[in-house]
């Protein structure tokens, strides 16, 4: 079909989404995608969040941080950002979500907000409460891995 | 803008990532809520970009429990939170001027009415509106949740009770930044400025205790010093 003329298309709003999770979990776009719309329908019903039209763009996820750009229609943004701070896993993987910024084009939205990998992360053996444990250390943060899943340390923890 | 938060042991990050979370979470520090976490704070602030305000949380299972805890721990901490979540509990914390705050008092059994909310007013015992549960569960508990926070809210906003507003989160990616907490506030009835006030309100109180705490500090109003020049 013929796309509209520029003064009847939907203005819109790009959000740049930042995702935080342990190391082994993995997160794409499909599921995030999906714990949106749940996330969205749960808090507006089926027609504020048709309105608010929320879509995730593009997602790019690498050792436990994923960087994302989700699109909302102009005038719904902080009903963007409460569906997204509701959203508190991904496929069963907890998850931390923020909001870095706000554009009004998807450009200036990855430009300015996203910075691509997140750093190098490697594995360590730490001792965690007097045990030997492994740990994946990404910059000066460190997942340590548990019997029953991850702690979250910082090198301060080790010194 | 202050968050309190669970540390390991009893939550899943240490005070040290909760703080750089909350550093880049936009907050101005952290109140460690601790249960049986014993961090080193004279370490961790001098390393940590955040304020880290030294806090207990108070879980006990009776008032008498309770009162016993609170005797111990008011000289030990800057900031006393006791876990409501009874109703003998609510009471008991809302006319105890010792108390700092009255956290989930609409947790499990409990519940609020115009005799605490006014309580409370007159003892300056902050009420807790936890976002925990609108943020992490769904469906009929999280409606019930939502409908506990708007009974507390309409009966603390008629009595012209003070409040704090916390995620109560127990790692950092538990942590939700403030804007994004004050957007699910006025999704589910809050004013946006109400939602930030009380995650401010973390910080005043942290402040107020330590001047109280203070050595300079004798009674509210008077203070150890110099005399104030009269002009």
């Amino acid at each position: 079909m013929k796309h509209l003329p520029k003064h009847l298309r939907p203005r819109r709003r790009y959000l740049a989404v930042e995702i935080e999770t342990w190391p082994d979990a993995d997160l794409a776009r499909g599921p995030f995608q999906r714990e949106l719309w749940y996330a969205a329908q749960n808090l507006y019903g089926d027609a504020g969040s048709a309105d608010a039209d929320l879509t995730v763009l593009g997602f790019d996820y690498a050792d436990g941080v994923a960087e994302t750009v989700v699109r909302a229609r102009r005038g719904h943004v902080e009903d963007a950002r409460a569906a997204l701070a509701c959203i508190d896993a991904v496929g069963g993987d907890p998850v931390g979500v923020r909001v870095r910024g706000v554009s009004g084009t998807v450009r200036a939205c990855s430009e300015r907000y996203l910075h691509g990998r997140a750093g190098i992360s490697e594995e360590r053996t730490v001792v965690f409460e007097n045990d030997s444990r492994t740990a994946v250390v990404r910059d000066s943060l460190f997942d340590v891995r548990g019997s029953d899943g991850f702690t979250g340390a910082t090198q301060l923890d080790f010194e | 803008m202050y968050e309190a938060v669970y540390a390991h042991p009893d939550g899943e990050s240490t005070v040290s990532r909760v703080a750089v979370a909350a550093g880049r979470y936009d907050y101005d520090g952290v109140v460690v809520r601790a249960l049986d976490a014993r961090p080193d704070y004279d370490r961790l602030r001098e390393a940590c970009d955040v304020d880290l305000v030294d806090a207990v949380e108070i879980d006990a299972s009776n008032p008498e429990r309770a009162s016993g805890a609170v005797g111990n721990y008011r000289p030990q901490r800057e900031l006393l939170v006791l876990r409501g979540g009874t109703n003998a509990l609510n009471r008991f914390a809302v006319e105890q001027p010792r108390i700092d705050v009255l956290s989930r008092p609409m947790a499990g059994e409990g519940n609020f009415n115009h005799v605490l909310a006014k309580a409370a007013r007159d003892n300056g015992v902050r009420v807790e509106f936890d976002f925990g549960p609108v943020l992490r569960s769904d469906g009929g508990t999280r409606v019930q949740a939502i409908s506990a926070l708007r009974k507390l809210r309409e009966l603390v906003e008629y009595y012209d009770a003070p409040y704090v507003v916390s995620a109560t989160p127990s790692s950092h990616l538990q942590l939700r930044t403030p804007r994004e907490l004050a957007a699910v506030g006025e999704v589910i009835g809050f004013d946006r400025e109400q939602v930030l006030d009380g995650l401010r309100e973390w910080g005043r109180l942290a402040a107020r205790n330590r001047e109280r705490t203070s050595e300079s500090f004798i009674a509210p109003g008077v203070k150890r010093g110099r005399y104030e020049e009269d002009d």
